[in-house]
């Protein structure tokens, strides 16, 4: 299955993340981050459909929430960076 | 028993923090570190209360730093802004959770404001002490002792002027007044969830502007390939393991609240208070009021203040005497030789208990 990933420093920043993209009508979910996505360490962050992305990204932008990375899962399980 | 001692502790909490806590005790493992259902539910209680008190002290969730009492939110506070030696600003009516982490670090306090329900006072001493020069400025928000409500925003006007950086301890005002952080641009905010918050004992909350030092390293959940602490909140200030059971009570107890009206309950906090004051001064014992006063006062008795205190408690009546952990208010009030009997209002207490208390003065006032 595709869908994109977002990262964030805490798990408190990746839970008012997942609060403001849902009230935004945005699915999501919250998820432990893959261990090689984190290279300081345990991490969490945001599953989302990949067709939403970028209004999330916008969305967390304008409630100033900071993320660290966003990822893409492809079908075939390949995951890789997205610059956004 | 009728508790009039809500200064230490509320002690009738209300039912829906302790079913609040079974749950969070029966359903709740670890937040923030596992991906299964019973770390998600501890993640999601614990980000609630997160939500639930930015929303009572305007701030973001982040901002907030769960400690295990107002002592704890202090100290932390305290070690961030203040070094060896700095010269810092208090007001005469600190606790020794304000005095005794800046004496640890030797440093040259100035007391700004000693007179009692003197707002113009208690401000023109700050302005006077901040021009003089500082490095920062704590000063409590309400007087555990005489329940004197500071000119708090007053205050941090001044701070901004002169650039102090600064703390508050919102320690009995919490629950009670209204205490934003955006509004106040504190540095620091510290409070206890267990007295006007209505949450369990082993709750706290320090509200931050910055990023603080930590008072304890250790595990977070986050970053954990590194062996420096985060630098970001809130994780950088809650090491190991959160007392979930007691945030989800300290949440219950802040819908209560909200559910009942702060200033609803602090009105009849502060009337009750009024009417027992009333009392015990038709018996021609000193009582401290002045306007600008929560639900809690003192006063002196004729006999040792522990033993009036004794005297209530063989009456069922709970009240704390003695020197309430602040002998800079004291000696502020003129009291620290004899100390004061103090009364403090909690929410359960509504007219029946007043009128309970009265008719027990009226047996006992000539003992106190």
């Amino acid at each position: 299955m595709r869908y994109c990933f977002i990262t964030f420093n805490s798990l408190t920043a990746a839970q008012r993340a997942e609060s403001i993209l849902r009230r935004s009508t945005i699915r999501c979910s919250l998820q432990r981050s893959p261990r090689w996505m984190e290279e300081q360490g345990c991490g969490n962050g945001l599953r989302v459909d990949c067709e939403d992305l970028h209004k999330a990204v916008n969305i967390l932008r304008g409630n100033r929430i900071l993320y660290k990375r966003a990822y893409l899962r492809q079908e075939d399980g390949a995951m890789e960076e997205l610059r956004i | 028993m009728i508790y009039l001692d809500d200064g230490a502790t509320s002690f009738h909490k209300p039912k829906s923090v302790e079913r609040a806590m079974v749950h969070a005790i029966r359903t709740c493992a670890n937040p923030g570190r596992g991906g299964y259902a019973a770390a998600d539910n501890a993640a999601r209680i614990v980000y609630d209360c997160r939500c639930i008190a930015g929303e009572m002290f305007e701030c973001a969730p982040e901002q907030i730093i769960f400690t295990k009492n107002c002592t704890e939110g202090l100290n932390i506070a305290i070690r961030s802004l203040v070094h060896r030696g700095d010269r810092v600003v208090i007001s005469g009516f600190e606790h020794n959770a304000v005095s005794r982490p800046l004496y640890a670090l030797n440093a040259k306090i100035t007391i700004a404001g000693r007179e009692l329900f003197a707002p113009q006072d208690t401000i023109d001493a700050f302005e006077s002490a901040l021009k003089n020069g500082a490095d920062a400025a704590v000063f409590t928000h309400c007087s555990n002792v005489f329940g004197y409500v500071l000119p708090i925003y007053e205050i941090a006007e001044l701070c901004q002027k002169y650039k102090v950086p600064f703390i508050i301890d919102a320690a009995q005002s919490a629950g009670k007044l209204p205490v934003s952080l955006k509004k106040l641009g504190a540095d620091f905010i510290a409070m206890p969830g267990h007295k006007g918050l209505l949450g369990p004992q082993g709750t706290g909350i320090l509200l931050c502007t910055r990023i603080p030092a930590p008072l304890l390293c250790g595990g977070t959940g986050s970053n954990s390939a590194m062996q420096e602490m985060p630098d970001f909140l809130p994780d950088r200030g809650e090491a190991g393991t959160l007392n979930v059971p007691g945030i989800a009570g300290l949440t219950a107890g802040m819908r209560y609240i909200k559910s009942r009206g702060m200033g609803n309950i602090a009105a009849r906090e502060r009337n009750a208070a009024r009417e027992i004051a009333d009392a015990l001064m038709g018996y021609g014992l000193r009582v401290f009021r002045g306007e600008d006063q929560i639900g809690t006062f003192s006063f002196v008795s004729r006999c040792d203040c522990e033993e009036a205190a004794r005297v209530l408690a063989g009456m069922g009546i709970a009240v704390r005497a003695g020197l309430h952990c602040a002998p800079i208010a004291h000696r502020s009030a003129g009291t620290l030789d004899t100390g004061t009997v103090r009364v403090s209002i909690g929410v359960d207490v509504g007219s029946e208990k007043v009128k309970t208390v009265k008719n027990i003065l009226e047996k006992v006032a000539h003992l106190l």
